[in-house]
């Protein structure tokens, strides 16, 4: 453990001070102003993190709660303009009532200059904010626009606060609950990371800089790691599917959005040495069925990477779309669209491992061959179909199991399935029409992965980052 | 007391502990099918296990399956 990671390590309380928040981002003692401290509410500074320069702001809670006029919006729009420039991450830390009641409509303005800022800059360089207190209204929208949003323990982001929600619909609601760690974590997609700290929450940021920022570190092939073993025996049996990412990465990623849609696990990590971003369904949760709520998420991801040119990996064990009424009205279509957009507008390298089974319409989204994936791998005894087998000899051959008395019902299914998967679907046939590249051991998984993202040139999209 | 309910429409395939059992975070209370696969349920918490499903019933998504206390 180095002297940092001892000092990180330790529970120390950070001072509210910008100037502080901004040292603990770049890990140094002392920092460069964009511009000199005055009362305008927000202090920039440019740094490093990982040998990259980045830009990085902070609201000073400490003046008028850490409220945006237009002098303290006009230091955060130069502050964007400085990363463009450069080519640099941004990170903002906040703490801010929003816009200046007493300026009015200039505080107003100011704000809505922030955004149209952070919006030009999006897609081109990451952007990275941090919320450690209080953040409403225009200091609400500000992280929202931003490619990853990290909250802190003390982090509350709403767009009305408790007292203007009591006034207007009476309900009765506390800052935590209508902002704070656990509806943001769980209920609402709004915040990626959770931390434990002040000093947490900037260490999260400034791993996921780490990360999006890198356009240039090689992949290398690496060794293999088992992982046939990681499956249960039945093939019927859930699992969760960390074990597994955590295998092909060279170490645990940062997985973002843990606790909103778990049923799709997003996480950023290194592979080979070089940045990956990896999709995998999570058949513990849901069964691992994609539904509206994960399809977005996974879309927002898979766009973020291939705009910063970060690689895809995508573990697919998927038995479908979740059916239902909840799920139709919920936009179901509409937003599993935007998975289906995204990973075929996307121009990264993007490698799929079929595990067990990929079935109809999620099968297509999942990074499929006919959406440009670069290389589809599936382990053995994956399935590939419109559904299972079983399943589907039973709409297939209604009639003829109707026709045989109930017990020896489940050996004709059993017989007919085996025929059905023999004939239509298997791994095998998926070879055949090129939908698979390969079938790899699951052991050889890593160096399968890694040789693909080694032999690709690095590239990226040309679109901006829309918070879908 | 954590309440653990059913994430999705599901079938209550097998019921692992048996009522008043003591549980820790993490075990496996029941089994759930649905979407063709077997879906455990686990304990969000230690304590006693108060069942509120039995095998081969239904439950609707945000059903109550146990109560750990």
């Amino acid at each position: 453990m180095s002297l940092l990671e001892l000092e990180r390590a330790e529970p120390v309380a950070l001072s509210r001070d910008p100037r502080a928040r901004l040292a603990e981002l770049f890990g140094a003692a002392d920092i460069t102003l964009l511009a000199a401290a005055d009362g305008c509410g927000v202090q920039a500074a440019t740094g490093f993190i990982d040998g990259r320069p980045v830009v990085g702001f902070a609201t000073d809670a400490a003046i008028q709660g850490g409220a945006m006029g237009a002098e303290g919006c006009r230091v955060i729009v130069a502050a964007y303009r400085t990363a463009m420039d450069a080519g640099a991450a941004i990170v903002g830390i906040w703490q801010s009532g929003g816009a200046r009641l007493a300026e009015g409509v200039a505080s107003l303005d100011g704000v809505g200059q922030v955004f149209a800022a952070m919006t030009r800059a999006s897609g081109r360089i990451p952007q990275v904010s941090v919320v450690l207190g209080p953040a409403a209204g225009g200091a609400a929208y500000g992280p929202a626009l931003t490619d990853i949003v990290v909250l802190g323990p003390a982090g509350r982001v709403f767009v009305t606060g408790p007292d203007v929600v009591r006034s207007v619909t009476g309900e009765d609601v506390d800052m935590e609950r209508l902002g704070g760690p656990e509806p943001h974590g769980r209920r609402s997609g709004v915040v990626h990371l959770l931390a434990d700290s002040d000093v947490d929450a900037i260490g999260k940021a400034a791993t996921v800089v780490g990360l999006l920022a890198d356009r240039d570190t090689p992949v290398t092939v690496v060794t293999d790691r088992p992982m046939a073993n990681l499956l249960p025996a039945s093939p019927r049996r859930a699992y969760d599917v960390h074990p597994l990412i955590d295998q092909f990465l060279d170490s645990p990623g940062v997985e973002l959005h843990a606790r909103w849609a778990p049923n799709i696990v997003t996480a950023l990590g290194r592979i080979g040495g070089g940045p990956a971003g990896v999709l995998a369904n999570n058949p513990m949760r849901l069964g691992g069925c994609l539904d509206s709520a994960s399809a977005e998420k996974a879309a927002r991801f898979v766009r973020m990477c291939n705009t910063f040119g970060v690689p895809l990996v995508v573990l697919v064990d998927v038995p479908g779309y979740l059916p239902g009424v909840a799920q139709e009205w919920d936009g179901v279509v509409r937003r599993g669209a935007k998975l289906l957009h995204a990973f075929a507008e996307a121009t990264v390298a993007r490698v799929t491992v079929v595990t067990r089974k990929a079935y109809g319409g999620a099968y297509i989204a999942m990074n499929s061959r006919s959406l440009g994936a670069t290389r589809v791998f599936a382990w053995p005894d994956a399935e590939l179909a419109v559904m299972g087998a079983v399943a589907a000899v039973r709409v297939l051959h209604r009639r003829a199991l109707a026709g045989v008395p109930e017990p020896e019902r489940p050996a004709m299914e059993t017989a007919l399935a085996a025929e059905h998967t023999a004939t239509s679907g298997g791994v095998r046939r998926a070879v055949e029409l090129g939908l698979v590249d390969e079938i790899i051991d699951a052991d050889t998984t890593r160096s399968a992965i890694s040789s693909v993202l080694a032999a690709h040139p690095r590239r990226c999209g040309n679109h901006g980052n829309i918070p879908l | 007391m954590a309440e653990v309910r059913a994430e999705m429409v599901a079938n209550v395939w097998k019921v692992v502990v048996a009522q008043g059992d003591q549980v820790a975070d993490g075990d496996t209370l029941v089994i759930l099918e649905s979407m063709k696969m077997e879906i455990p349920v686990l304990a969000e918490g230690s304590g006693t296990v108060d069942l509120k499903v039995e095998e081969g019933q239904v439950v609707q998504e945000g059903d109550l399956i146990a109560t750990v206390e």
